[in-house]
């Protein structure tokens, strides 16, 4: 070999090793590009990649009911699923899996028949059936647990609690209202295929920051079912459209039940009616009719224009106003105020409003919450309507003052009821008590939230008074009446507007009745509305005995003890005595107390026995005593036992039984 | 007749280098095949070792004898290689749409293997027959040019490009080192350009598709693009330290199209990252400079065109797969060479290696 030719050969070799340095140059700098440069991008490319995103529902929280029993909760259940591109005898296979599910083979051959990747067979089917699909192990075609929502006490709130629809999102009620707090992260299926085209999933977590709460309502089970049937019963003897009931805590505006009649089954909601749907206690409003003298007693007692003794003349049932003669059921002459209440004279009410006028009658009522709404936590309240004082004519205005031509919603009738419960203070409704995370730690808890003053202390007594005298045998609404309770209420009775003729309807009522109990210290505001009774259309007749039925069942319920109670002089001794109304501010003025008070003046310690636990606390308070409590019901046993000196006793141990029926 | 230089020259850090590829190839085949254990994808890597320790052997057996022999065996080769070609395509075993397979017993092999060794050996001779130096014009080479575009045109029919290009590339690496006149470049580069169409419309669809869809690979992302895609997903994913040994979730879910052969680096780079593959490539790179270095240094012309040639065997294959899996070049079919599952590739080119460390090993013989 010549040294030129071994030169050129090594050059053309350093030439070789240079281009074969830069080939080498050229995939290192390519690598570099894609594993350091490129990575966040082609990294989220393998994470997304050529795949699909199945959202699976969300879990949710639970809703509790005041003493923490479940309204509604998250449960796992088994959806069916398939891959259409995988399914080649789709004819097959579509009417085997119809067969098993129970659904139309021809619709699921349609779905199977489309190009999609994924599709679902059906949802939230029970285990048993998934099972059964499991089992045939068809080819294409898969089961997916993912969370479904059951009301385990099927209609009861149903309408308070809404539902949600198949993708776990409220769509009524509570649900939809707290839907974002109720909803938790959700889940989704990453459908990746392999290179072989064989889809397969990735269950996770969806990276939404969310986190499950929990609800606990103010709504206490054991009243929502009894005002649900309480309110059935009467719906179905009355022959009704339907009908609600509220039952609140008048002295925290917490609602205790929210009825409505018709009922639905919110696990399968979609087999009723929309308008079953609806929770009428809230978004349906209605003319209150005679419900609304109690207000007017009200504004007529605060402005102090009247007096419960001042004597209206009643024309005789018949009194005419502009070119329209106003009617009452029975011919009156010359009645008190009180009994213009208590007998619910229409033209008595008109006398009243007039002694008023119809500007403070538009301010209480407005003040009482009529017209504008509630502020309850509830999705689709309505405000109702009452007409202002500048577009109601002379008809207008002395229809308004018996209820009628004006809107009112049954909560609005049930807070404002409760407002004069409470001393004249208006609190606003509530149902959720409680927000507490996953662990059951409570994040936020509602207190009771006053709105205003509306009447004084004192009238509002005067009210009570007299419409305690509405549930006695001479008022309207006997009816209502619990034994052992003193109740106060009111009776209405509305005609309904008929829709076609724009008319008041003589065969279309409303039938009302809203009173609280006990009403010396109020418990329980229950407010009744029955929607088209046939029949007697009468609110003291129809709506009444479902204040009875729900008051004196939640009564018992909450250990409210009776306003009369059986004075243990001996065992088997029911002597019926009056006793005074348990308030803390006032004086030891009756005869009872002062005796009370006279032997701890002298030294001696009381005879609780017979008491109820409320009275108890109210008087060992008041007496300076400690008190230990025990059971429930009436006290029975007392230690150390009466006239025990009172200097040597540090506390009173008080064992309650319930009463012997 | 043990020869005490054979000890004495052999390149032990070239052996060592060796082993690293081989113990990476058989850690990534078996990850790579992991997916696939329950469908008899667990021999994969087994395999890999078996034919790995016959690749070995044939390494040592290629550094026995004195590679001036070769230079007489050269044409024979060649010729006994065209023949196997010309044998496939006739009675070949058919796999995966080519004919690209030669059974002999129980073991099948690619004869465009042996082709790539026998071609470097063919045109090695050609070159060093001519004892005075000179330049070639157009009419001096069609015989290399014959060899050349001979097997090529044969390899193309199996159809297999990708080796068929490579052929090229290797022929032209070997030739490149002939002193040739500046006309006959220019005319055969214009005769190229002038060629392409013709050997663009003899191209089976799928190739025409591969070859369009690397222009563009976004255009098919789910058909011929998606290989592509996928490969680049998977090594981009990899990132600077990889996703650890079995952890590549292209990988595992079988995103990877053909992840034991040609896709195997995509593999690697996944699970082991930018430094995983620097190291690959480097030691790829290392055999690179060793073969150029054996070149530089042979004694005579037959060594040094020989040993650019084996070099550029391995070259070649490396830019080539590695280009292909980055998206650098079209989806030709190449599998990473001592990298990726194949036993034919690996025996010949660790025998085509063997000859590199006997040119290295007899370089002083009559200096």
């Amino acid at each position: 070999m010549k040294i030129k030719e071994k030169k050129w050969i090594r050059f053309r070799i350093i030439v070789v090793a240079l281009f074969f340095v830069c080939g080498f140059g050229t995939i290192v700098a390519r690598a570099y590009q894609f594993q350091v440069i490129r990575r966040d991008q082609l990294r989220a490319m393998a994470q997304s990649g050529y795949t699909a995103i199945v959202k699976l529902p969300p879990d949710r929280g639970t809703i509790y009911d005041r003493s923490g029993h479940e309204l509604a909760i998250s449960t796992d259940v088994s959806s069916v699923y398939a891959h259409p591109r995988q399914i080649k005898n789709k004819l097959k296979i579509s009417r085997t899996v119809a067969r098993v599910l129970g659904i139309s083979s021809t619709k699921l051959y349609k779905k199977l028949r489309s190009n999609r990747s994924f599709v679902w067979v059906k949802r939230k089917i029970d285990p048993a059936k998934a099972d059964e699909i499991r089992k045939l192990k068809l080819k294409g075609v898969g089961i997916e647990k993912e969370k479904g929502r059951y009301y385990p006490g099927r209609e009861l709130a149903a309408q308070l609690l809404g539902f949600v629809g198949i993708d776990n999102r409220g769509l009524e009620g509570l649900e939809a209202k707290y839907d974002k707090l109720l909803t938790g992260p959700g889940n989704e299926l990453i459908q990746m295929k392999d290179a072989l085209g064989r889809p397969f999933f990735i269950r996770r977590e969806s990276s939404e920051n969310k986190a499950i709460h929990n609800l606990v309502l103010t709504i206490d089970k054991d009243i929502q079912y009894r005002a649900e049937r309480a309110l059935l019963v009467a719906v179905k003897k009355s022959r009704a459209k339907g009908g609600q009931c509220v039952v609140l805590d008048p002295s925290t505006g917490e609602i205790l039940a929210m009825a409505v009649v018709p009922r639905f089954n919110p696990n399968i909601f979609s087999r009723y009616p929309h308008g079953y749907w609806r929770n009428k206690v809230v978004t349906d409003c209605f003319e209150p009719g005679s419900t609304i003298k109690a207000f007017l007693l009200a504004g007529a007692l605060e402005d102090g224009v009247l007096y419960p003794n001042s004597r209206l003349y009643c024309e005789m049932g018949k009194y005419k106003i502009a070119d329209r003669v106003v009617h009452d059921t029975h011919k009156y002459g010359t009645l008190t105020v009180s009994d213009i209440v208590v007998l619910s004279s229409n033209i008595g009410a008109i006398k009243i409003g007039q002694q008023l006028g119809y500007d403070r009658f538009y301010n209480y009522l407005r003040g009482f919450g009529f017209g504008s709404q509630t502020g309850i936590d509830l999705l689709g309240e309505r405000s109702g309507f009452v007409r202002s004082p500048r577009e109601a004519n002379s008809v207008d205005q002395a229809n308004t003052f018996f209820g009628q031509g004006l809107s009112v919603t049954a909560l609005q009738l049930a807070v404002a009821m409760g407002c004069i419960a409470n001393k004249g203070v208006l609190m606003k409704p509530y149902v959720v008590k409680k927000v507490m995370d996953a662990r059951g730690h409570a994040l936020k808890i509602i207190r009771p939230k006053v709105i205003r003053r509306v009447i004084s202390a004192e009238t509002a007594k005067k009210v009570t008074a007299i419409l305690e005298n509405v549930v006695s045998e001479r008022g309207t609404g006997p009816l209502a009446a619990i034994a052992g309770y003193k109740v106060a209420g009111k009776t209405g009775t509305a005609q309904k507007v008929d829709e076609k003729s724009g008319r008041y309807s003589r065969t279309k009522y409303v039938a009302s009745f809203v009173g609280f109990v006990p009403a010396e210290n109020p418990r329980l505001v229950i407010a009744t509305v029955i929607d088209e009774p046939k029949g007697i259309p009468y609110g003291g007749v129809v709506a009444a005995p479902v204040f009875r039925e729900v008051g004196q069942w939640a009564l018992n319920h909450l250990n409210v003890n009776p306003s009369v109670r059986l004075a243990e002089k001996g065992p088997g001794s029911k002597a019926f005595t009056r006793f005074e109304q348990c308030d803390p501010k006032s004086t030891f003025a009756s005869e009872d107390q002062s005796g009370l008070a006279k032997q701890v003046r002298e030294g001696f310690l009381p005879d609780f026995r017979g008491m109820g636990m409320r009275e108890v606390l109210c008087k060992a308070v008041r007496l300076g005593l400690k008190v230990r409590l025990e059971g429930s019901g009436f006290a029975y046993k007392q230690s150390p036992s009466p006239g025990a000196p009172i200097k040597q006793v540090k506390y009173v141990k008080i064992i309650f039984r319930p009463p012997r029926s | 007749m043990f020869d005490r230089r054979l000890v004495q020259n052999f390149d032990w850090f070239i052996l060592l280098i060796l082993m690293g590829i081989a113990a990476a190839s058989i850690l990534n085949l078996y990850s790579a095949t992991f997916p696939l254990r329950e469908q008899a994808g667990s021999h994969v890597f087994r395999k890999q070792i078996y034919w790995y320790c016959l690749g070995f052997g044939a390494f040592l057996l290629m550094t026995t004898f004195n590679y001036f022999r070769l230079e007489r065996l050269a044409y024979p080769a060649y010729l006994v290689s065209v023949a196997l070609l010309v044998l496939v395509l006739v009675l070949g075993k058919i796999s995966s749409g080519s004919q690209r397979w030669l059974s002999l017993g129980p073991i099948s092999f690619q004869p465009s293997e042996l082709i790539k060794i026998s071609l470097v050996l063919a045109l090695a001779r050609f070159f060093s027959e001519k004892k005075e130096f000179k330049e070639y014009k157009l009419r001096d080479l069609w015989v290399p040019f014959g060899l050349i575009l001979g097997p090529f045109v044969l390899v193309v029919k199996e159809p297999d490009l990708g080796t068929g290009l490579l052929l090229i590339m290797v022929g032209a690496s070997v030739v490149f080192l002939a002193k040739i006149h500046w006309k006959s470049i220019l005319i055969l580069i214009i005769s190229i350009l002038v060629l392409a169409p013709f050997v663009w419309l003899h191209l089976q669809p799928y190739q025409q598709r591969r070859i369009l869809t690397f222009l563009n690979p976004e255009m098919d992302p789910l058909g011929a693009g998606y290989h592509i895609n996928q490969s680049k997903i998977a090594i981009g994913s990899g990132l600077l330290w990889g996703k650890g040994f079995l952890q590549g979730t292209q990988t595992r879910l079988h995103f990877l199209p053909e992840q034991h052969t040609d896709f195997a680096f995509s593999v690697w780079a996944e699970e082991w990252g930018f430094i995983g593959a620097i190291v690959l490539v480097g030691l790829y790179f290392l055999i690179i400079l060793w073969g150029i270095y054996i070149a530089k240094n042979s004694k005579d012309k037959f060594g040094a065109m020989l040993a650019v040639g084996i070099t550029s065997i391995v070259f070649w294959q490396v830019v080539i797969n590695v280009g292909m899996v980055t998206g650098l070049l079209p989806v030709v079919g190449i599998p990473l060479v001592l990298f990726s599952y194949g036993g034919s590739s690996l025996v010949s080119t660790m025998a085509a290696l063997g000859i590199l460390m006997n040119i290295r090993m007899r370089r002083f013989m009559f200096q």
